[in-house]
């Protein structure tokens, strides 16, 4: 009956094009421990971990994490992840490490291990050079932005009253940082609440003048290294290359080469 | 623009999944979609029934999820030794989803077809498989089109679901463009891009539509 040819063809076809699909994929069971480790990160998040003119993958976490690869004598591979999966991939399996601009808080502690920190950061907030705007307190029935998902969001509903203060009780999130920047940009929103390093590295590449950032902040916090609990030994690892990047000046040397400007 | 001079590359490397994922869809889901209509429509009341529960769970959730469970869900039921890779993932769930879409649309085709067909293919002697797909798969097609036009061009938007699974298809291209230099353009462009993608498949579509006008 044709039927049953017709439906050959299609299995024929379906196991084909899965091959095919499947050739260019790296197995998920892939031997971690083994020589290799998976990093995985936003390959947006400006400067931590970002593609370059070029396309190439460039940053502060990337350069650190090469470091730590050639002391830990393994390789690393970095895969671009979503953020807001970012815990998802850690505990399936699929990367190994979350290393980007990743700020240690107390819920996700719960989820994932922490290395230690290794750079300092708080939440800024930022507003248009000529804004009217001078404390936290001015912020009260206003708009303000920031990303979804990031510890800014955290930050802001850590302080008493705040958000519940703004228009509309909430925030305005947006996927990434660069919307949030534009929203203010456009008077959509009156200010954003960010990372202190994208917003440098933004109001850099912007014109600074144009910004105008907050004498009070929403906290500061530390940036660490998310790894799944049970990997104790790679944890152990990963915090001596550290300590001993730290020690020998390397971490300094990349330090000024990212933010020699603050 | 130094914009453009990083966008073009990642655009071009990012049309490589967006165009893969589109073709590879299309290549498999539009024949088994025929497949999945006829089962859909069958006497056998168990299969009918079956058809229906999985076109009702593929229509009945976002493909955003469906992408999420695929790959991610996995980890999460016990004893299966076999993780899927991204592309992997991309590739069943794109095609699940779509056969079940373009299954309903056939659905609809093959039932507007006027019983006389098969009547008159009775009379004439013909076998059950040549009247389906000589004489009655045709029609379908020449009716369906439109609506099939549509769901391909969907899919083409669609693609750029895949970065939830961190793949790079173009619109990632302009995010990361526009994190790079802190700037809106690379969406525009990008915007172009697509505009350009849909512009040429319409054409295609309308000249398939044309030579399926065997009335006129």
């Amino acid at each position: 009956m044709k039927i049953k040819r017709y439906t050959m063809f299609l299995i024929l076809l379906v196991l084909i094009t899965n091959l095919l699909v499947g050739c260019g994929d790296k197995s998920a069971n892939a031997d971690i421990q083994a020589k290799k480790i998976i990093m995985g990160l936003d390959d947006t998040f400006a400067p931590m971990g970002f593609r370059d003119e070029s396309g190439e993958l460039v940053g502060f976490d990337i350069e650190l994490a090469k470091e730590v690869a050639k002391k830990l004598d393994v390789e690393i591979e970095f895969q671009p992840i979503d953020w807001s999966m970012k815990e998802t991939e850690l505990n399936t399996g699929n990367i190994d490490l979350i290393w980007n601009g990743y700020s240690i808080t107390e819920e996700r502690k719960e989820k994932v291990a922490f290395s230690t920190p290794y750079l300092a950061n708080s939440q800024i907030v930022v507003t248009l050079a000529d804004s009217s705007i001078v404390k936290l307190a001015d912020l009260e029935g206003l708009a303000v932005a920031v990303q979804a998902e990031s510890s800014a969001v955290d930050a802001a509903y850590s302080k008493e009253g705040f958000v519940e203060s703004l228009k509309d009780g909430k925030m305005i999130e947006f996927s990434t940082n660069n919307e949030a920047f534009n929203d203010l940009e456009a008077g959509r929103s009156d200010a954003i609440v960010v990372d202190e390093v994208l917003a440098r590295y933004y109001m850099k590449q912007n014109g600074e003048e144009k910004y105008k950032v907050l004498e009070e902040n929403l906290g500061d916090e530390e940036f660490g290294i998310g790894l799944r609990k049970e990997d104790t030994q790679l944890l152990e690892d990963i915090n001596k290359a550290l300590d001993e990047l730290m020690k020998d000046g390397t971490y300094d040397e990349i330090y000024n080469k990212w933010f020699s400007d603050n | 623009m130094k914009v453009l001079k990083m966008l073009i590359p990642l655009t071009i490397e990012g049309l490589k999944i967006t165009l893969g994922v589109f073709i590879l869809t299309l290549a498999v889901s539009l024949p088994l979609s025929i497949l999945v209509a006829l089962m859909r429509r069958s006497k056998n009341k168990f299969l009918s029934k079956f058809i229906g529960i999985y076109i009702y769970i593929m229509r009945g959730t976002p493909l955003l999820l469906q992408l999420m469970f695929i790959y991610f869900g996995y980890h999460y039921i016990p004893h299966i030794g076999y993780a899927l890779g991204r592309y992997q993932a991309i590739f069943i769930a794109f095609i699940l989803n779509y056969t079940a879409y373009f299954a309903e649309i056939f659905r609809g085709g093959i039932g507007s077809i006027d019983i006389g067909q098969y009547e008159a293919s009775k009379v004439l002697g013909i076998s059950r498989s040549y009247t389906f797909s000589k004489i009655i798969l045709p029609q379908v097609i020449k009716n369906v089109l439109p609506s099939i036009g549509n769901e391909v061009i969907t899919l083409v938007k669609d693609t750029s679901l895949v970065y939830i699974l961190g793949v790079s298809d173009i619109l990632k291209a302009a995010r990361a463009a526009s994190n790079t230099y802190s700037t809106f353009t690379p969406f525009v462009f990008i915007g172009f891009v697509y505009l350009i993608i849909i512009a040429i498949l319409t054409k295609l579509l309308d000249k398939i539509e044309l030579k399926f006008n065997y009335y006129r």
